[in-house]
């Protein structure tokens, strides 16, 4: 339904970033390892000063198994402390693939309750990082921020329109530009749309507001290139909404109904051969904006109108 | 799809200078304007016989960042420094758009989903 | 291949030539431009477009093409349709981007 832009709920947001992110960009690529020839006192030391939860063992640069803090305190309740790594690790470790999405980590810790996983590269197979549940949450944090961040930017950016109508004390404020389109000149046509885009970016407008009205515009800058002699796009900035009256004193619309029916179009061949003519038109108008109105007189003119609410 | 990849799938000759690794997300092919304006969808290729500078215009409002001119036509200059300007990749192939859609598609680029409009949110 | 295999595994709906099915494509060719198709569609091509404007059966006429296959769910005017009934062009419809349609006619081995 057209209607205004929603922001889409954080919590929407984080799903979506669980499937975009790859797991190199949460892991800790700083890996501390041990060998399957040291002892459980050698992790001992590792765990505690580096105040880490698990290690991964490796030999000849392969993974062979993984030690956790559990495994640990169980060598230390039963003075198994001398133990070789290779004795208590388990061998069959469950590891992640760097190039795998977030959600994946997600539902491995979910599912094995672990608290920790080694990363590997797809390719090569070699140990490449570690993943905690912390890293996954910094990780969507970074990215949830930075989003918020470039909302927040457009959003201020937005506020140049804004701020120029809250500042200016009136009972009433509107900027108004106004677009000369020559009829039947195909090698400018759609260069005032493009000239109109330009300066909605500059006053801040949000992407798909712009794309909306835009594609409105430049329909209507056709219609005035194809069917008559000429016209003008005149558009109405203001608090809260755009207008953009297109106008002309053109041969008229004979049949308004019929022109607003998708596929009807009283373009000549030629046109067809440009891509236009396909009766599109007035209907993606329709389409596009919130509210739109026709009317026309054969032999006198044609007036559409419609406006977009921001 | 990389662009670099879809120029290797269809045989093309790059016009404009581009980024190669440009990530082209869905694929159309079209000849008609309003139907591009009412359809395409953002970072997308579109895959046209025409080479007028509207479609340039057209491409640039819908948000496609790429497109590949078929059956060997290749563009005027005013498209092309348009197309420069807007910074919207253009390439040519001398497939037909059948062909070209078809190797596209089978090589995984996507399509848009069935009837889906701009005005839909 | 015959349309009425394309028509079952595209789910296409027919609306004119529903007794024309039996027809044999020899190919397929994707365009708007009648222009284009005029000068390089082949005999006995299923011409997938958007166009639904009245002079592309002139256009399938002429090219002796076997059938239509409007896409986006675009359904040509009423008298068009009685139109390609009489001139023996079956219309096909289906809610799939040209794009799309021409991938999976494809991937079906037409060329």
């Amino acid at each position: 339904m057209k209607g205004r832009v929603k922001h889409l709920p954080r919590i929407q947001k984080t799903q979506q970033l669980a499937y975009e992110l790859k797991i190199k960009e949460a892991m800790n690529k700083k890996v501390l390892t041990l060998s399957p020839e040291d002892t459980m006192l050698d992790v001992k030391k590792i765990l505690k000063n580096r105040r880490i939860s698990g290690i991964p063992i490796v030999q000849s640069k392969k993974l062979v198994g993984i030690v956790s803090i559990e495994d640990l305190i169980r060598c230390l309740s039963a003075g198994l402390m001398n133990e070789k790594i290779k004795n208590i690790m388990t061998a069959k470790v469950v590891a992640l693939f760097s190039d795998e999405p977030l959600v994946h980590a997600i539902n491995k810790f979910d599912r094995y309750g672990f608290g920790r996983f080694p990363v590997l590269d797809h390719d090569t197979g070699k140990l490449v990082g570690i993943v905690t549940k912390k890293d996954i949450i910094q990780c969507l944090l970074r990215a949830l921020e930075i989003h918020y961040y470039a909302q927040e930017s457009k959003r201020k950016h937005r506020y140049r329109a804004d701020s120029l109508f809250k500042e200016i004390l009136s009972d009433w404020t509107t900027l108004t530009m106004i677009y000369h389109v020559k009829g039947g000149d195909f090698k400018k046509a759609g260069e005032q749309s493009d000239r109109l885009k330009e300066n909605l970016l500059k006053l801040g407008y949000s992407d798909e507001y712009i794309r909306r009205l835009i594609i409105a515009v430049l329909e209507a800058e056709m219609n005035l290139a194809i069917f008559t002699s000429g016209g003008n796009i005149i558009m109405q900035i203001e608090r809260g909404k755009i207008t953009v009256r297109v106008v002309d004193h053109g041969p008229g619309i004979l049949d308004i109904e019929l022109a607003m029916q998708p596929g009807y179009s009283t373009a000549p061949d030629f046109v067809r051969e440009l891509g236009f003519g396909a009766g599109m038109g007035l209907p993606n108008i329709k389409n596009c904006t919130d509210e739109m109105r026709l009317e026309s007189i054969v032999g006198k003119g044609t007036n559409l109108e419609f406006c977009i609410y921001n | 799809m990389k662009l670099k990849q879809i120029v290797k799938i269809l045989e093309a000759e790059a016009i404009t200078s581009m980024k190669v690794d440009l990530d082209i997300k869905i694929g159309g092919g079209s000849d008609l304007m309003s139907d591009v304006l009412f359809y395409a969808k953002p970072e997308s290729m579109l895959l046209t016989g025409l080479t007028n500078i509207q479609v340039v215009y057209t491409a640039s409002t819908a948000g496609i960042i790429a497109i590949c001119f078929v059956r060997g036509k290749k563009p005027p200059k005013e498209t092309i420094e348009l197309a420069e300007k807007k910074k919207i990749a253009l390439i040519t192939t001398s497939l037909p758009m059948f062909e070209s859609c078809g190797r596209l598609y089978k090589k995984g680029l996507l399509g848009t989903s069935e009837v889906e409009g701009v005005s839909k949110k | 291949m015959k349309l009425r295999e394309l028509v079952k595994y595209l789910d296409l709906d027919v609306l004119a030539g529903k007794n024309l099915l039996g027809r044999n494509v020899s190919g397929g060719y994707a365009g708007d431009m009648l222009s284009d198709v005029l000068a390089n569609s082949g005999k006995g091509n299923v011409w997938v477009t958007m166009q639904i404007h009245p002079n592309v059966l002139a256009v399938a006429t002429t090219k002796d093409l076997s059938g239509i296959l409007m896409t986006n769910g675009r359904k040509p005017e009423a008298e068009t349709l009685r139109k390609a009934e009489e001139k023996k062009i079956p219309i096909m419809v289906s809610l799939l981007s040209t794009y799309k349609i021409v991938g999976r006619l494809y991937e079906l081995g037409i060329r």
